[in-house]
């Protein structure tokens, strides 16, 4: 089935003050292979965005185009008012550092416990009192319910508790902006449902804003404010939750009912089956 | 034909390629030295690491490798009627090129695959990359001080290899073989001068940066999956084996 794209419904991203990051035009390929092209995304200020899309569309790479990690080949990646692509480095660091990331792993330092892990950024950045850096640390792990694993280290944690480290981890600096890879990916229901809330009330308690990069449609929905649907390299469709559920997009509504067949196809594009089966010249 | 050629030159291409990218990294390394060197801290946790860990491995082979040493020269000097030049024929070469070229393929080894692995491995799982989004240059935080504390390292471990070495010399031609204990120290104490000595410490210290620059280089750069880590460590082993049998070749040109 060949796949059909509705317009994208991606919202101009103009109003960059109201935005707290923002992708305008954005080509972006790996080794010749198109990942985006002419992609626009605004994240508004305050809010919980979602970046939904097939497995391969390039969600986390778009999370490294706004941490700075990667280039676009084309096109303006702006964070906070300002062009990643014309930060010197000292600047690109500064900005980092208003910035938050949970990975999908959790990516904490496996030579160091969940206590120093929390701590390592304040270590990196800032000269405090050791009393200081104990209560924030301590205030971060509460914050997320793991006050009690602090001398824990990072091998005799679960996944989702590693998450939530990760989490304490990223907020111990106070960022204006937290991005989530895949937040929900291989947690048990409880635990998904505690990063989950998680998510939603650090976003509002610490007055931040979040981009949650995700394929888990139910669970989001639940949290997300606005959200973006990626797939063949642009938004196909964006709104809240509610709207995408209506959208007409046959991509979007694949998406969203989860179907395993349909203008994404199931197959990866092959020769006719029988043909194949029947070909010897091919080897086994 | 052209195929074959056509292998070789993409050989070579990619050879040179690959220099070209360690000598890069090999000056973002020294231009970050001098920042991490104000966190000495970190160094001194990578001494620790790569040297006071390898103790065990560099004694025990020291020792064996003295022995054997003792077996062999008084097998040889005897033919001679030299034994008691036994103290002086090991001292030598275990200064000049035994005691620096074994420490380096032990380091290789045990603290060189050690590095390269736990650099990989922290590219495969994200380490690096959230540092540098946490503003935290890995250059500085990570790789420099595995390098500082291989390079600090590598001369001790040298000393204390040709050491316990000398020790297992004198422990099977003095007591197993009947070299004369006098004759054995007075000789070497007489023949070995302050520039032998030199010579091992500076090509200890001269394969310690060969071997950590290789280790860190390809653990950094090591493919983040479990094949890439495992190349990276192969080639940490077969690359500093191949370097420092080269460089003691040229240290030991320029230094005859």
């Amino acid at each position: 089935m060949k796949q059909t794209l509705e317009p994208a419904g991606a919202p101009t991203a103009a109003a960059d003050a109201n935005n707290v990051a923002a992708l305008h035009g954005v080509d972006y390929s790996i080794d010749g292979k198109p990942i985006f092209h002419k992609l626009d995304i605004a994240i508004r200020r305050g809010e919980v965005t979602a970046i939904m899309g097939p497995s391969g569309t390039g969600k986390t790479t778009l999370l490294r185009l706004i941490t700075g990690q990667l280039r676009a080949d084309a096109g303006r990646v702006v964070v906070d008012g300002r062009d990643v692509a014309q930060l010197s480095r000292r600047e690109l660091y500064a900005m980092r550092r208003r910035m938050g990331m949970l990975f999908q792993n959790g990516a904490l330092l496996t030579d160091l416990d969940v206590f120093e892990n929390v701590a390592f950024p304040l270590r990196e950045h800032a000269r405090l009192p050791e009393r200081l850096v104990r209560s924030l640390v301590l205030s971060k792990l509460h914050a997320v319910g793991l006050r009690g694993a602090a001398r824990l280290t990072p091998q005799q944690l679960s996944g989702g508790m590693a998450r939530r480290v990760a989490l304490a981890r990223a907020i111990v600096m106070d960022p204006q902006l937290l991005l989530y890879d895949e937040p929900f990916a291989g947690l048990d229901p409880i635990s998904m449902g505690v990063v989950m809330r998680l998510i939603r009330s650090l976003n509002d308690a610490l007055g931040i804003s979040s981009i949650v990069v995700t394929h888990d449609v139910r669970e989001i929905s639940q949290i997300a404010d606005s959200s973006y649907i990626l797939s063949d390299g642009r938004v196909v469709a964006s709104g809240t939750p509610a709207e995408l559920r209506e959208h007409p997009s046959p991509v979007v509504h694949q998406f969203m009912e989860g179907l395993a067949d349909g203008p994404v196809t199931f197959h990866y594009p092959a020769p006719d089956y029988p043909a194949q089966l029947l070909d010897r010249s091919e080897g086994a | 034909m052209n195929g074959v050629v056509g292998e070789i030159a993409g050989s070579v291409r990619g050879f040179l390629e690959r220099v070209g990218a360690m000598t890069r990294f090999f000056g973002q390394v020294l231009w970050n030295s001098p920042a991490t060197l104000l966190r000495f801290r970190l160094v001194v946790e990578q001494v620790y690491n790569t040297g006071a860990l390898s103790l065990v491995i560099i004694m025990t082979c020291g020792l064996f490798v003295g022995m054997v040493l003792g077996l062999q020269g008084h097998d040889l000097l005897e033919r001679f009627g030299s034994e008691d030049a036994l103290g002086v024929g090991a001292a030598l070469s275990l200064l000049k090129e035994l005691g620096p070229v074994v420490t380096a393929l032990l380091f290789a080894g045990r603290a060189g695959t050690a590095l390269a692995s736990e650099l990989g491995l922290m590219r495969a799982t994200d380490q690096i990359s959230a540092m540098e989004i946490m503003a935290v240059d890995p250059m500085r935080r990570v790789v420099v001080p595995r390098f500082l504390g291989g390079v600090i390292a590598m001369p001790l471990l040298t000393a204390i290899f040709i050491a316990v070495a000398l020790y297992g010399v004198q422990l099977i031609g003095v007591q197993l073989l009947g070299v004369d204990q006098g004759q054995f120290w007075s000789q070497m104490r007489g023949a070995v001068e302050l520039g032998d000595v030199n010579e091992g410490l500076i090509k200890g210290f001269v394969f310690g940066i060969a071997c950590s620059l290789i280790a860190v280089f390809e653990g950094y750069n090591a493919a983040p999956t479990a094949e890439g880590v495992g190349r990276a460590t192969t080639r940490t082993v077969v690359v500093s084996a191949v370097v420092t049998l080269v460089l003691d070749y040229i240290l030991t040109a320029l230094m005859l």
